[in-house]
């Protein structure tokens, strides 16, 4: 059994970080909630509605976009196709209307492709938009992760280690851009994140799983100076000293 | 004469093939679905068509449709329930599906009655040529050339425009490994999927039919899995994931398969081994692409907003 007795809640409109050892269930929490895994009991609400056996793209139609751990992006097509993948409902993604709907399928592209410019300069890829995917760097394919997910516009965001593997720098804008969907967008997040910098300076709330159970919950400050946390650190790897480096 | 008659048999054959390729190009190249089978589109057109025309006595235009239906109502039926498997299991249950329906037809003989022919391992023959009363036996070949050479236009023009398309976007995204991806970003990938061999079969059906009527006569001999790799050789040489590639290598592809035509008389072996050597031949060039230009003749095109 991966996760047991997990329990906690992400309200509307803020920033919660789900954190934990290597193997604590983080993951597989990510993908029970966003449909790619099943689980054997438990219930899931999403704005009041119980989520059941819904297949993960209809999860992602009813607004839970997700980001993937390894950075998933489709290696043989452009940063720019692979943001326009991104919008959910196409008409261009409809055999007959690929020959019938040509002027609507035409004015989408070019709002989409719009969309995806202002989005290229955020994410500060917009140099490398005709370059295949697959030739980025592990921290540009995260950027490009989240530029996607910033353009198919979900309600309810998972965050699978946004900041691995991208540089400091960007880092930086990476937190304001997830402030300000927050902030400003009114937007649901949930983040795995081993940086407890970035934790700390962005999540109203933390959930600290170990051994796919829950351990702490609280606000980053508190969860900091948890003992059952630091002692769940300690002796499953090196990140204690990542949570006191900042505290 | 005899030369330029070989010369618009050459065409023609390389404009049916060229339709299975663009077809198979569609499935594999840009969505990933390694159909080992396409050679059941191909089989399921042809005997369609021939049913129609020749047991109900019904138009040429009433057996293209039936051809293109049939075929394409077996890709979809295929894919519903394994668009979920994985790409080599795909394979072998296509290769499975394919000689289902080959071995249908070499052991069912009631589908087509009358005729000198039987049906069944005896094959199929007097399948009437459309508009064959209005030429000469000198000139009906090139207006076979101009059917399918329209043909193989109208199906490049529709492929070709899928796969530009927002749909041709959600295809490749398939074809890039993983499911997730495309899941996450809310496409329903087995729809995709089914859809992708429905259309494949539409073509790869148009395809079978003008070879029955070009031919006048079919066997189940014909459509053993050996052609269904003879197309996997086209996309492979001409390019994954570029329709023009799919046309180029059906091109090369014919050229090799009929090379002891013309080269009997320059090397000193004799035909048979010839004959043999040449599907050698075709494995050799597949190496060689694949070693040295692994993307094949025309590489993918990268699209540019």
């Amino acid at each position: 059994m991966a996760l047991a007795g997990v329990s906690f809640r992400v309200d509307q409109g803020s920033i919660t970080g789900l954190i934990g050892p290597n193997g604590s269930g983080k993951s597989t929490c990510f993908n029970i909630i966003s449909g790619f895994y099943t689980k054997d009991r438990g219930e899931i609400y999403f704005q009041g509605e119980k989520i059941e056996n819904i297949e993960p793209f209809r999860l992602a139609r009813m607004g839970i976009g997700r980001t993937f751990q390894i950075a998933a992006v489709t290696e043989k097509m452009t940063v720019l196709e692979n943001l326009l993948l991104a919008p959910k409902t196409q008409t261009g993604e409809g055999v007959f209307n690929v020959f019938f709907r040509a002027a609507k399928i035409r004015r989408q592209e070019k709002e989409n492709y719009e969309k995806a410019l202002e989005i290229l300069n955020l994410v500060q890829l917009y140099d490398l938009r005709n370059e295949y995917a697959g030739n980025l760097s592990g921290g540009q394919k995260k950027l490009l992760s989240l530029g996607r997910i910033l353009l198919s516009d979900p309600l309810f965001i998972l965050l699978d280690e946004p900041t691995a593997g991208v540089n400091p720098t960007l880092i930086k804008d990476l937190i304001a851009a997830v402030k300000r969907l927050r902030d400003e967008e009114g937007k649901t997040i949930l983040l795995v994140e081993h940086n407890m910098k970035v934790i700390s300076e962005i999540c109203d709330k933390v959930v600290v799983l170990d051994f796919g159970r829950k351990i702490a919950e609280g606000t980053p400050k508190e969860i900091q100076n948890n003992e059952k946390v630091l002692e769940a650190y300690l002796s499953g790897s090196s990140k204690h000293e990542s949570i006191h480096e900042n505290s | 004469m005899g030369f330029i008659n070989f010369l618009v048999y050459l065409a023609i054959m390389m404009g049916i093939f060229a339709i299975l390729s663009v077809s198979l190009n569609l499935q594999y190249g840009f969505t990933g679905l390694a159909n080992f089978g396409q050679v059941a589109f191909f089989c399921l057109g042809a005997y369609a068509t021939t049913i129609v025309t020749l047991t109900f006595n019904m138009s040429f235009f009433l057996g293209l449709i039936a051809a293109m239906f049939l075929a394409g109502l077996f890709g979809y039926i295929i894919a519903i329930p394994t668009a979920d498997l994985r790409e080599d299991y795909w394979a072998i249950v296509t290769l499975a599906a394919g000689e289902i329906v080959r071995i249908f037809f070499l052991n069912e003989d009631w589908v087509v009655g009358g005729g000198p022919y039987r049906g069944g391992a005896y094959g199929v023959g007097d399948i009437p040529q459309p508009f064959r009363s209005h030429f000469s036996a000198q000139t009906y070949p090139f207006f076979y050339l101009g059917i399918v050479l329209a043909c193989l236009l109208v199906t490049y023009l529709i492929v070709n425009r899928l796969t530009k398309s927002p749909f041709g976007r959600v295809l490749k995204s398939i074809r890039e490994g993983d499911d997730n991806l495309a899941q996450a970003m809310g496409k329903d990938v087995k729809k995709f999927r089914i859809k992708t061999m429905a259309i494949g079969g539409i073509f790869g059906g148009l395809a079978g039919c003008l070879y029955a009527h070009y031919y006048g006569f079919i066997s189940p001999q014909e459509f053993v899995p050996l052609e269904t790799f003879i197309v996997w050789a086209m996309v492979i040489v001409g390019g994954e994931g570029n329709n023009k590639g799919a046309i180029l290598g059906s091109v090369i592809i014919i050229l090799f398969y009929n090379s002891t035509r013309y080269l009997k008389d320059y090397i000193p072996i004799n035909e048979t081994t010839l004959a043999s050597l040449r599907m050698v031949a075709i494995g050799v060039l597949i190496v060689v692409v694949m070693l040295f230009m692994k993307e094949g003749l025309i590489k993918e095109k990268k699209r540019i907003y």
